[in-house]
């Protein structure tokens, strides 16, 4: 889903960054929990492991259908571990060096941002708020209730990244709006299960491992 | 510096280097990674055609682009991703602690 350079028009490019730069602003006021203990600086060599974890997932494709592929995005995985907000700055840095590969544009890389980190990471992160809230109505253990809520809400904001990506491409005219919004869906339908699958499983081993390292239990409501 | 508490994530770090490796080495082969074009990619290519992507235009060269071999962007990447990753996070966790003085 890395838009690359030349694609997009320069009003969606200025308002995308604009709107990305603000949210991080905002972000780093916000970003408590992260920082919020007097050992929580302990938890940042670990930031930078999850970091390369999914810079590792990003760099290969599983493959899906008909003759395309897909790879992970993380975003959601990084929301539930780290919170919304850290998740951004994860993923824009990410995005950041991904882009000195050529994997991505620079100039879009405030696109980018918005698609995997703004959407897929903090909407994907309030689709699992949300999923949380049904799950513990029921009788399931804490790791797998959150490991059952990340898997939905990472399959979700990958569809709903798809969709935003769609338009932003055809508002550009690189494809017209009524084929790219359509495709753009009905691709990520089946990418979107890879993305679910692998970020439940790596949920699930932090759980089993490392369970201090997820912060955001309390934002999650994990009862 | 307390290189202790850096000793379980370097060692994680080069576990997830060594992951990747092997994915790249034996992924494709058994058929569980695709070069295949990606969602994106599909779209643009099935209006587009294969051109689109000789047709780009890009006012930025990326800085490593010229690194062909796989294994060597791959392991460059997740210790640059690493790296940088810390130092903002090193650089927050300090702006953070210093405001948290302040007041």
């Amino acid at each position: 889903m890395h838009i690359p350079d030349g694609f997009l028009d320069l009003m969606t490019i200025v308002v995308l960054w604009l709107i990305v730069v603000l949210v991080m602003i905002l972000g780093y006021f916000k970003m408590g929990k992260v920082f919020q203990k007097e050992d929580s600086e302990k938890l940042i060599p670990y930031i930078g492991v999850l970091a390369a974890v999914i810079f590792a997932f990003q760099f290969v494709n599983y493959p899906i259908l008909w003759g395309t592929s897909g790879h992970l995005v993380g975003g959601t995985l990084v929301a539930v571990i780290l919170g919304p907000w850290a998740s951004l700055i994860v993923l824009f840095l990410i995005l950041v060096i991904q882009s000195f590969f050529g994997d991505g544009g620079i100039i879009a890389l405030g696109a980018n941002t918005f698609n995997m980190g703004v959407i897929g990471g903090i909407v994907g992160f309030y689709i699992v708020v949300f999923f949380m809230k049904l799950l513990n109505r029921t009788s399931l253990k804490k790791e797998v209730k959150v490991t059952i809520s990340t898997a939905i809400g990472s399959y979700l904001s990958i569809i709903l990244a798809s969709f935003v990506c769609g338009i932003e491409i055809g508002i550009a005219g690189a494809v017209p709006l009524d084929i790219s919004v359509p495709t753009m869906v009905f691709w990520h339908l089946f990418i979107g299960i890879g993305e679910g699958i692998i970020s439940a499983l790596i949920i699930f081993f932090i759980y089993k491992t490392k369970p201090n390292f997820i912060l955001t239990e309390s934002i999650l409501g994990v009862e | 510096m307390d290189f202790i508490q850096y000793k379980r994530p370097i060692m994680i770090i080069a576990l997830v280097i060594i992951a990747l490796v092997l994915m790249i080495a034996i992924g494709f082969p058994l058929g569980i990674l695709s070069q295949n074009p990606d969602g994106l990619e599909r779209v643009l290519i099935d209006y587009n055609g294969e051109s689109w992507l000789e047709n780009l235009f890009s006012p930025w060269t990326p800085f490593l682009v010229w690194i062909e071999n796989e294994y060597l962007a791959g392991i460059i990447g997740i210790i640059l991703t690493t790296v940088v990753i810390v130092v903002v996070f090193y650089f927050i966790a300090f702006l953070k602690r210093r405001r948290r003085e302040k007041s």
